[in-house]
């Protein structure tokens, strides 16, 4: 336990559902094999559907090529979540006062915003779009942010074990 | 005056949170030490197992490996248990007192690694 984390924390890390995931030998590696493998297929999809929104892959509907790849972001992202639950709750007290974790937590935040963002202000615009033709500002503009803020997301996670 | 006095405090926080944890980057592998005593508390729990060990008038905490890894080199739980008698060589960390991270551990006679 790390002295001085929020005691909210500290509670989830000494909770008995937290003592289970430490205790028990396959949970907390396949909890991070889980998260991997999410993060694998999120990257992926979300690579696709940014490089779309950047005006790549012209030759697809934009609504088309979304729509599937949103799907599999979506499980991925959920899959990640639980993951990543398991994983913080072992260790929630460390976790909370680790650097490079606090700026992952805050870059997730940002691109959930920048999805809202997207869904809100122009995901109508792209959807009505034919193949080939130019995508609006604002796409090109939510595009570009998720690549560098999932990358970013992707960057702190592994640090976390170095800070 | 108060602006600063503020910003004082949050700066002290802010460099405590940091010192609190530690990662695996934060140990001195250039100076390596051997603790060695009787183990005064055992955790045989994942992201890796811990004891302390009480050691030339100090309370060492030891971190080991996961678990499963542990099992696998023959450091189970009982051979790590409360009142064995442990030698630890291994780097001690640069951000928290008594703490080092081992790099094999004897326990009577036998020698496990731990990485």
């Amino acid at each position: 336990m790390t002295e001085g984390a929020p005691a909210l924390f500290v509670a989830l890390e000494q909770s008995g559902f937290a003592a289970s995931i430490r205790q028990s030998t396959w949970l907390y590696p396949a909890a991070n094999i889980g998260h991997i493998v999410s993060l694998t297929f999120f990257a992926g999809a979300i690579a696709v559907m940014d490089v779309r929104l950047l005006g790549g892959l012209a030759a697809t509907a934009p609504a088309s090529l979304l729509a599937r790849t949103r799907s599999v972001a979506f499980a991925a992202l959920v899959g990640m979540a639980m993951t990543g639950a398991v994983l913080f709750s072992a260790e929630a007290s460390h976790l909370a006062v680790n650097r490079a974790f606090q700026l992952k937590a805050a870059l997730v935040a940002a691109g959930l915003v920048n999805i809202a963002i997207y869904e809100l202000w122009a995901r109508r615009a792209v959807e009505r779009l034919q193949p080939g033709a130019p995508m609006p500002a604002r796409a090109k503009i939510a595009g570009i942010l998720s690549l560098g803020i999932w990358v970013a997301v992707a960057a702190c996670g592994r640090s976390i074990a170095y800070f | 005056m108060t602006k600063s006095v503020l910003f004082v405090s949050a700066f002290a926080l802010m460099t405590s949170a940091a010192v609190a944890h530690h990662g695996w980057g934060s140990y001195d592998a250039s100076k390596p030490i051997t603790v060695a005593g009787p183990i005064v508390t055992s955790k045989f729990e994942n992201p890796h197992a811990t004891i302390t060990v009480q050691a030339s008038g100090k309370v060492w905490t030891v971190t080991l490996a996961p678990t499963s890894r542990m099992n696998n080199r023959g450091a189970t739980e009982k051979v790590v248990a409360v009142g064995q008698n442990v030698s630890a060589y291994g780097y001690p960390s640069t951000a928290q007192t008594d703490e080092m991270r081992a790099e094999r551990i004897t326990v009577n006679g036998k020698t496990y690694e731990m990485r």
